[in-house]
């Protein structure tokens, strides 16, 4: 039976084409993902470094002699801005978290800037940013794990090899941002 | 292994979806068909062809605006970005966190702890909670919340509810229409056909009945599995669980001390026309899904 051998094979090919098809888009839509949560991550890193000149100006009325901490912020701020790999904008990032924290701390010994709304909103303002910077990166790293998996199991390792995809790294929390930041009084 | 259930869930719920719109208009056909066999048989194409149109409109129109009709029917307002900021500061981090685009926000006046989400695609989502809501729950427990409702969007349980809520508005209305169209018709005494008065008066009844089991339906689709599914969604979302098990502990409390309002207004849902409108939200505490496993569970997580 010649044609019934042909058929099959047809329907074969027809068949492995559509696989690969479908593997190669899936490693496009898991790459895209990734690539878009990483400027999420980095469009809330700016914006935590956009409102750092405010806070400053704010801070600035109330202690202006706290100026080593103040440039602390400031250098921070300008390292973030200068990085270029992700990971050592989330490094300046942490940098720039943790020397924030100290101006909240001495904003403990101004009552009037503690009172201040403007100081208030600001204070607010970063916490949410902290926090949607660790919700950007959680789904970073999910991204990444929805990848390496696909690209790891079988058969996607198979396919994986294939499109020459390797299983990407995930991004690491820094080891400063975990630390309890000193206070200085 | 979790994932493929998830993705499951979704498929599950599109099919569902695409099952329930063909319903409605096989209905609709049928009834058409029903009005020209009263009316005159050789009326029959140009009824079936109105009942076609009708149908279809009913169905898009109804579809496209599902989200605006569930605000407009709870009188819900948008939110404001400097008046409700936390607000928008917990729905912006959980749309981050699950990689969906942001919800619309609304606000609706009550000053019990409810929230829903509507819409018929995560693109068109919107998320609405009360302001009771806002006053009553903390930072954690509003992001929980929020996390609860995201994964509704992102499951497509709400374009489900939506259907649903469809077919279940769409009863009611012919259901009146039949009920009222039999009261003129007695009021002016014509001398009608008396088969014809019997065939509307059992249609109408018919519909009446058939109209609570539709609304049952609706929470039945609100199945348990569903907000399980959901608020393990919304542990994965926050990664911490506390936040949506005290604020489920607080809704707790509040069924506790308004069990009686619940109740009344439950058994005379199916009566009202507009109700349904409000049932199509897909409450995240209307029906109540035993809130007591579902905190266990969240705890043992």
């Amino acid at each position: 039976m010649p044609t019934g051998l042909i058929w099959t094979v047809i329907v074969l090919a027809i068949l492995v084409v559509l696989i690969l098809i479908y593997y190669f888009n899936r490693f496009i839509v898991l790459g895209n993902r990734i690539d878009n949560s990483l400027s999420q991550i980095d469009v809330q890193l700016r914006k935590r470094a956009d409102l750092v000149p405010t806070l400053i100006s704010t801070v600035k009325g109330y202690a202006k002699h706290e100026s080593k901490i103040m440039k602390e912020v400031t250098d921070a701020r300008k390292v973030l801005l200068g990085a270029k790999t992700i990971e050592k904008k989330m490094k300046a990032g942490s940098e720039l978290q943790n020397a924030l924290k100290s101006i909240f701390a001495i904003a403990e010994n101004y009552p009037q800037l503690k009172a201040n709304e403007n100081f208030l909103h600001l204070q607010k303002e970063l916490a949410a940013i902290e926090d949607k910077i660790s919700y950007s990166r959680q789904f970073y790293n999910d991204s990444i794990l929805t990848y390496n998996n696909t690209c790891k199991s079988f058969p996607g390792i198979f396919f994986a090899r294939i499109y020459g995809k390797s299983p990407k790294k995930f991004l690491q929390i820094p080891t400063e941002a975990r630390a309890v930041p000193k206070i200085e009084f | 292994m979790q994932r493929l259930s998830f993705h499951d869930q979704i498929r599950n719920n599109k099919i569902k979806s695409f099952l329930l719109i063909i319903v409605i208009f096989i209905f609709f056909l049928i009834l058409g068909f029903i009005i020209s066999l009263i009316l005159d048989p050789s009326y029959f194409f140009i009824i079936m062809i109105i009942s076609i149109i009708f149908s279809m409109s009913y169905v898009l129109i109804s579809y496209y605006n599902s989200d605006k009709i569930a605000l407009a029917s709870v009188k819900a307002k948008p939110a404001s970005q400097t008046e409700h900021r936390e607000f928008y500061h917990a729905a912006e981090g959980m749309a981050i966190a699950s990689g969906l685009p942001m919800p619309k926000l609304y606000i609706m006046e009550s000053s019990e702890i409810n929230a829903f989400a509507s819409g018929r695609n995560p693109k068109n989502a919107v998320i609405c909670v009360t302001t009771g809501c806002l006053q009553k729950l903390s930072k954690q427990e509003l992001e929980g919340v929020i996390a609860h409702e995201m994964s509704h969007v992102a499951n497509y349980d709400i374009r489900f509810i939506t259907l649903t809520a469809v077919l279940v508005g769409m009863i009611s209305i012919i259901a009146q229409i039949f009920l009222r169209s039999l009261w003129f018709s007695s009021m002016r005494g014509r001398g009608r056909d008396g088969r014809v008065q019997i065939f509307l008066i059992l249609i109408g009844i018919l519909f009446a009945i058939l109209a609570p089991i539709a609304a049952q339906l609706v929470s039945l689709a609100i199945s348990r599995k569903r907000e399980f599914g959901a608020d393990a969604t919304a542990v994965k979302l926050t990664r911490y669980p506390p936040g949506l098990t005290s604020a489920l502990k607080k809704i707790k409390q509040e069924h506790i001390s308004s069990k009686e309002k619940h109740k009344f207004a439950k058994a005379l849902a199916p009566l009202f026309i507009s109700d349904p409108f409000k049932r199509k939200i897909k409450g995240l505490f209307s029906t109540h899904p035993d809130i007591n496993e579902r905190i266990k569970k969240l705890e043992r997580m």
